[in-house]
């Protein structure tokens, strides 16, 4: 090659190519138009149970049914206070039973695996490998398989009808989702700065506690706000465990007012339902970023 | 100041020995580099003497203990990671105190101390930051700060340097040296750089394979490789080797000639010769051969030149920065008996 | 024995919450249910040992078995596909950039954190009523819903919405997949004139292989598990008719409502047979369809 010319067919050229760019341009925006569309439309459908709900904690019985509407007629804030009220027991009661069981499963969870995580993740032991393995496949152990073992056992520790049932299995890293997700994340430590903390004199407990934890509490906040969200949702377990009403979780409470001789009071029961959630709501609107985060690195749930 | 001592130690993973029984003396407040290619087990070594790898046979003592059993903590040294290792959610001035700390000492004790290292190693107004406000060469004179407060008898170095760029490799070359003279307690330093080892070192520890192939000052390493795996890796660039058949104290190196073999040296058979670059005369020598040259190398100060010889080898040569030797020419080159490496059959240095 | 000792206490310290409650509450749970399926027990009395009994009044004589059977296979095969299409669908339209990307995840999202809630099956209990607001939105448009609730028929399709709504974990996990399928593959189909939907078949779906297996995997063990759904829609009991009696709901009614727990423990063995063997069909099947990366060539 010796000297460049630019030649008039090179210039018909390029006026083609940047008619060609320009219209791929255009399309891209009509595609991404049409993607938005798409996507509002999904999100409305997705989130409008959701607010009809809230809506139908407001209105009057008679309005409930029916009426796609999302703006109460009339505010009937007094659905909260009967709906409160509405069972023998008041929610008081039942949130703070929910608070009780909720707050010691999170703190139960968050110790006992990040301590079985730190041994998998950190520490050499013989036998690691089949324990780990062992522990991967309690992953896939449905709960109901060792549900009636599990009630028969704290039967007759005259467990039943406590919280215990609920909470000592939380403080025993029952749930090897947590481990696995902490795992994932002690992992990409660096191995070094164990290792320096050792020459600085720690033992495993203080590089645990002094090292690990202070540098994984993203990973810690994750596990902790699952497990408030499971804890606090979760049914099967208190429906199995706890039979008193003094004793009941608002879900619990809930199914009561379905299961309650017929009558129907949907305002207070909306009313009630909205209340329930909004703890969830709360913590996902708070903290959606290391929830979203959380599922993505563990690539569980 | 301490002198370290190892006897027979020996390391395996599983039935996979990594380390062949190693004994190896270092003596009370030198700078002994430990050098090797990758592999080689020397981290795996140092890392033995720190006590973050468990020891499989033999003993080390530091000083006059026995520390085969005694944890990392408890052995009175001090380690540079390769990484730095600084602890992320503390500041400077708490990753220095860390170990301090931990080994309880009262706080004016731990302050002054701190205030000390900061000092020499010139970090003190970074003293409230945190590691990742920190650049590559402020981070390793942390590291090495967070070494010396702990004032140990052993100091241990992972390649400390490797994670630097160029001109700061050089720079912390400098420091790293002018505070082994400051301090003067034993330094190990491990690095696969050989100029690394030959700027730093009093003793250099050639390590291959799990092996030790050679003990000795970078300048005996230098003049005097005690094998040919020492010669060929140890300068920079490398030492030219020729295949030879030495008889009736002469060698005959293959396909190019004669040279007398010098009065103290001892061969007979197959050997092999070893001619360091700078060690190639150009012009003729005790023994002459004619090449091409099929590369040119320009440093600036020097050139190196490939040549091909008449048996197929390709000598490296080193000239003169000014001369203007290019690529083809023809150029004729010496060979001297004195100046030569003679290795045996086996690789062992000859005489 | 000393240095045994020492080299494992700290992992073995660390570990042993999780040690007690592996034999505790996992695989010790796990054999017992395995010996208490092979007894009649009430609580009341002692277990009593009848052999494979239970086994061979469920095979042969338990019509609410094959019910439960049928019921839950139905929603798995149904559910589980559908969800994860819809999942690939909004995650493909979310990825590359799109404006406000977090929000619209956000908002994905937020159902599969209060399925599980009663509130949710409650509502859902409403929706579904037949002057509830999707009949209502039917008559918008001229058709006339029927009893979804107490018709047999369509019962099982309120919980399959319910499931098709929680699709946001797929989708965020087929968010990272796509996510990892280098761009210049696109490009470089797009020089090869590739079209939209050849570019689906030929690039991601063959790359995203492996998230879409897992996917199913984990969506599939989900589906057989799930409870409150279809516990509080059918009032408890798999009504009506039986159309909503998931294998877990009767499970629990046989356990907790008729005190039959060695029958139970044999539904939860089954149960558990089940998990385990399509998730092995899934694991032996895959290498005919996932490929991955390193094995590439």
């Amino acid at each position: 090659m010796t000297e460049a010319t630019i030649t008039p067919a090179m210039l018909s050229t390029a006026e083609v190519a940047r008619a060609y760019r320009e219209a791929k341009a255009k399309r891209a925006k009509k595609a991404a138009l049409l993607k938005h569309v798409f996507l509002i439309i999904t999100s409305l459908i997705m989130i409008y149970p959701l607010l009809w709900m809230l809506a139908s904690s407001l209105k009057p019985d008679n309005q409930i049914f029916g009426d796609l509407g999302l703006w109460p007629r009339e505010f009937q804030w007094q659905n909260y206070w009967a709906g409160w009220n509405a069972l023998p027991v008041s929610f008081t009661t039942f949130f703070w039973n929910s608070t009780v069981v909720t707050v010691l499963s999170v703190i139960g969870n968050v110790i006992s695996c990040s301590f079985a995580a730190y041994a998998f993740a950190r520490l050499e032991f013989s036998g690691k490998t089949i324990w780990f393995a062992l522990m991967m496949m309690t992953l896939m152990i449905p709960y109901h398989v060792v549900l009636i073992p599990q009630y028969l056992l704290f039967l007759n520790l005259g467990w039943v009808d406590t919280y215990l049932p609920l909470i000592v299995p939380r403080f025993l890293a029952g749930d090897a989702f947590f481990i696995f997700l902490m795992i994932q994340f002690f992992r990409q430590l660096p191995r070094e700065l164990d290792e320096a903390a050792m020459i600085d004199g720690c033992s495993p407990f203080k590089i645990y506690w002094a090292i690990i934890m202070p540098l994984s509490l993203p990973a810690m906040a994750t596990a902790a706000i699952f497990s408030f969200i499971w804890t606090w949702e979760d049914f099967l377990g208190p429906l199995v465990y706890l039979n008193d009403m003094e004793d009941y979780t608002v879900p619990l409470a809930l199914r009561s007012f379905i299961s309650s001789d017929g009558v129907s009071q949907y305002g207070p029961m909306f009313a009630m339902s909205i209340l329930s959630i909004l703890p969830i709501i709360l913590f996902f609107v708070i903290f959606q970023r290391l929830i979203i985060r959380g599922i993505a690195m563990s690539g569980l749930k | 100041m301490a002198a370290v001592t190892l006897s027979e130690v020996r390391k395996s993973y599983g039935q996979v020995p990594i380390i062949h029984g190693i004994d190896l003396a270092v003596n009370s407040g030198e700078f002994l580099v430990l050098v090797g290619p990758s592999g080689c087990g020397k981290s795996t070594l140092l890392r033995m003497i720190a006590g973050l790898e468990e020891i499989t046979d033999g003993t080390i003592a530091i000083g006059d203990r026995i520390v085969n059993d005694l944890p990392a903590s408890q052995r009175n040294l001090s380690m540079v990671f390769q990484s730095y290792a600084l602890y992320p959610h503390m500041s400077v001035r708490k990753n220095l105190a860390f170990g301090l700390v931990n080994l309880r000492m009262p706080r004016e004790e731990i302050e002054r101390r701190v205030a000390e290292a900061a000092r020499i190693l010139r970090i003190e107004e970074l003293l409230e930051r945190k590691p990742r406000q920190l650049s590559g060469g402020q981070k390793q004179r942390v590291a090495i700060g967070r070494a010396i407060v702990r004032e140990p008898q052993l100091f241990l170095f992972d390649e400390p340097l490797s994670n630097l760029d160029a001109e700061l490799r050089v720079q912390m070359r400098v420091e790293l040296a002018s505070l082994y003279n400051r301090l003067g307690t034993t330094m190990i330093y491990v690095t696969h750089d050989q100029v690394e080892a030959m700027t730093m070192a009093t003793r250099i520890v050639v390590l291959n394979k799990g092996r030790i192939e050679q003990v000795g000052t970078p300048y005996e390493l230098y003049n005097a490789p005690a094998n040919l795996f020492v010669a060929t890796f140890i300068g920079s660039p490398k030492m030219n080797v020729l295949a030879a058949t030495a008889a009736g104290g002469k060698v005959e190196v293959a396909g190019l000639g004669t040279l007398p073999l010098p009065a103290d040296k001892q061969a007979e058979g197959k050997i092999s010769i070893g001619v360091r670059p700078e060690q190639v005369t150009i012009g003729a020598g005790e023994l002459t051969v004619e090449g091409t040259i099929t590369l040119v190398e320009y440093l600036g100060s020097e050139v190196f030149l490939y040549v091909r010889v008449a048996s197929g080898d390709t000598l490296l040569v080193q000239a003169p920065g000014q001369s203007q030797y290019k690529i083809h020419d023809p150029i004729t080159l010496g060979i001297n008996s004195k100046e030569a490496h003679y290795f045996n059959g086996e690789g062992l240095r000859v005489g | 024995m000393h240095k045994f000792l020492r080299r494992n206490f700290a992992g073995y310290a660390f570990l042993s919450p999780w040690l007690i409650g592996f034999f505790l509450l996992a695989i010790g749970p796990i054999l017992a249910s395995l010996y208490l399926s092979f007894t009649k027990y009430n609580v009341v009395r002692p277990p009593q040992w009848i052999g494979l009994d239970n086994y061979f009044y469920m095979f042969q004589m338990d019509q609410r078995f094959w019910k439960a059977l049928q019921v839950t296979f139905q929603f798995v095969v149904i559910s589980v596909p559908l969800k994860l299409m819809f999942a690939l669908g909004v995650a493909m339209a979310l990825d590359k950039g799109i404006r406000a990307i977090g929000w619209y995840r956000a908002l994905f999202y937020l159902p599969s954190i209060l399925g599980g809630s009663i509130a949710v099956a409650i509502l859902w209990r409403q929706l579904f009523n037949y002057d509830g607001v999707i009949n209502s939105i039917l008559r918008l448009f001229g058709g006339d819903g029927p009893y979804w609730l107490s018709d047999p028929k369509y019962s099982l399709w309120t919980l399959i919405v319910l499931a098709i709504w929680q699709f946001g974990s797929p989708m965020l996990i087929f968010l990272a997949g796509l996510r990892a399928i280098p761009q210049e593959l696109y490009e470089a189909a797009e020089i090869d004139a590739a079209g939209p939907v050849r570019k689906f078949f030929a690039i991601t779906v063959p790359l995203l292989a492996p998230v879409i297996f897992f996917n199913l995997v984990l969506q599939m063990i989900e589906a057989f598990k799930s409870f409150s759904g279809a516990f509080i829609i059918s009032g408890g009991t798999g009504a009506p008719l039986d159309s909503l009696l998931f294998f877990t709901v009767y499970l629990y009614n046989e356990a907790f409502a008729f005190l039959r727990m060695g029958y139970a423990s044999a539904l939860a063995w089954v149960l558990l047979l089940i998990i385990a063997l399509f998730t092995a069909i899934a694991f032996w099947t895959s290498k005919y369809w996932v490929h991955y990366e390193n094995e590439r060539g």
